[in-house]
């Protein structure tokens, strides 16, 4: 028998929709409490639904659960944040994508996840407030280390000696940056800049926005970005399906604006006639 | 299969798996459904799969919109009466429909999907390319996003508008708002915004 209440309130994340059967959707549910975990909704996409625009992807929401036999069914909500910025920029929306993603894979069913909750809230609320997507790579730092994979950026991973100011390499299956000395034997390495060593360290101990005031150039950030790739495939074991989308944003033309049109428009017309 | 064992003559097993291959179809409904068949006269069990045969064997993807049809290019692209200067982008074959209820005349493209980076689906699982090979045609002035407003609709909506905004062709899209009978009072903060942007003045 579950401690739960049968009905609860609750504040929540919405990572993920799931269409079943005619009407009803699964959501994945962030929860600071109670950890991550689907919940059902009985009816959402029909066009009367109240909850429907209250639990889309990437919103925060105050919701309401009844405890159901296999999975708790939403029965309100009411959204806290609706994150308009991110939803109307393709490079906000995609970097937001890849938070959910990550979290939904770092983040236990049902296991407490208060940390976790506050990171992904403030890391939404950065991206709304207009700071750069770099801040993904803060995020990326402290969900690693929230989940009890900190990765070494002072000392060699394998032999513990302090490293020395220089470019050096990043050995994800060592847990970090590695020594010359250890270099065979600690698996695939990248060569990381020293500019990159300095940002990671940073990203540790700075808050969002003072990260976000990093000075990164294109390169530097291709180069961390890739470097957290790694250290997050290590954990989760697979590329995520998010990240190839920021990728494929990242090679898009820059936004041109449409042309004004010099006519009405074909609906306008058809239905004047 | 040993004595007193309950066993489903295998034509039936055969039938129940096929229907429970279908959407929304879980094992019980596909037993149903069986059993239904077996007892509807035979006339109306061999029209149910002469359609589906047809269904499979007739039915293509039009060559231009990749919409659903029996003859290629279908009807909306082959009509002289419709304006080729402008397309409007569907997810599937089923929103033409509602689409042409409210008098629209242009043509269509169908994209069979929208990106949904997290289930893995990408713009090479869509029919973004086929789009773009199209623009160049019968001077294509105006691309309408008819994509679902949800946060998917919206992020494929804008994936489309940078692939097709430098080629100087306009895109729009559909707008957003309350639908006819709704609650301002459950109305969610972001259909609202949406709906205040889109103000009119009363005529």
């Amino acid at each position: 028998m579950s401690g739960r209440p049968r009905v609860y309130k609750t504040e929540a994340i919405v990572l993920r929709r799931r269409n079943v059967g005619e009407a009803d959707s699964i959501f994945t549910l962030l929860f600071p409490r109670e950890g991550k975990f689907d919940a059902v909704a009985r009816g959402v996409r029909k066009a009367r639904s109240h909850m429907r625009g209250h639990l889309e992807p990437l919103t925060r929401s105050r919701v309401m659960l009844a405890q159901g036999r296999s999975l708790d069914v939403l029965t309100q909500a009411e959204t806290i944040a609706p994150y308009l910025v991110v939803r109307g920029d393709l490079e906000r929306s995609a970097a937001a994508l890849y938070g959910a993603e990550l979290i939904d894979r770092f983040v236990g069913e049902r296991e407490a996840a208060q940390e976790a909750f506050a990171l992904f809230s403030l890391t939404l609320d950065a991206l709304e407030g207009g700071l750069s997507c770099n801040v993904l790579r803060w995020f990326e730092v402290q969900l690693l280390g929230l989940s009890g994979y900190e990765f070494q950026v002072e000392t060699c991973a394998v032999c513990s000696k302090r490293l020395t100011a220089q470019d050096t390499l990043l050995c994800p299956g060592a847990g970090g940056l590695v020594c010359e000395g250890c270099r065979a034997g600690a698996g695939p390495a990248r060569l990381l800049s020293l500019r990159a060593i300095k940002v990671l360290r940073y990203a540790r101990s700075a808050t969002i926005d003072q990260f976000a005031s990093v000075n990164c150039d294109e390169m530097l950030e291709r180069e961390l970005r890739s470097a957290l790739a790694d250290l997050v495939r290590e954990v989760t074991e697979v590329d995520t399906r998010a990240g190839r989308f920021v990728d494929d944003v990242a090679s898009l033309p820059a936004h041109v604006p449409s042309p004004p049109l010099d006519r009405d428009s074909v609906y306008n017309e058809a239905i004047q006639s | 299969m040993p004595e007193g064992f309950a066993s489903t003559p295998d034509p039936i097993a055969r039938l129940i798996d096929a229907f429970h291959k279908l959407p929304g179809i879980g094992p019980k409904s596909a037993q149903r459904l069986a059993y239904h068949i077996l007892r509807v006269p035979e006339h109306e069990a061999d029209a149910l799969a002469q359609a589906i045969v047809d269904v499979k064997r007739r039915i293509a993807l039009c060559s231009i919109c990749l919409n659903i049809t029996e003859a290629d290019p279908c009807i909306y692209c082959t009509s002289e009466r419709r304006d080729p200067t402008a397309i409007c982008v569907v997810e599937q074959a089923l929103d033409i429909l509602a689409i042409e209820r409210t008098g629209f005349r242009g043509r269509y493209h169908v994209l069979h999907g929208v990106l949904n980076p997290m289930d893995g689906v990408g713009p090479d699982d869509l029919r973004i390319r086929e789009l773009l090979a199209r623009l160049g045609d019968h001077g294509v002035t105006e691309v309408i996003m008819a994509t679902n407003p949800n946060l998917e609709g919206e992020a494929t909506s804008m994936y489309i508008q940078r692939l097709v905004g430098p080629l100087g062709i306009r895109v729009t899209r559909l707008a957003r708002g309350l639908p006819s009978g709704a609650d301002l009072e459950y109305t969610d903060d972001v259909t609202l915004s949406r709906a205040f942007e889109g103000r009119q003045e009363l005529r």
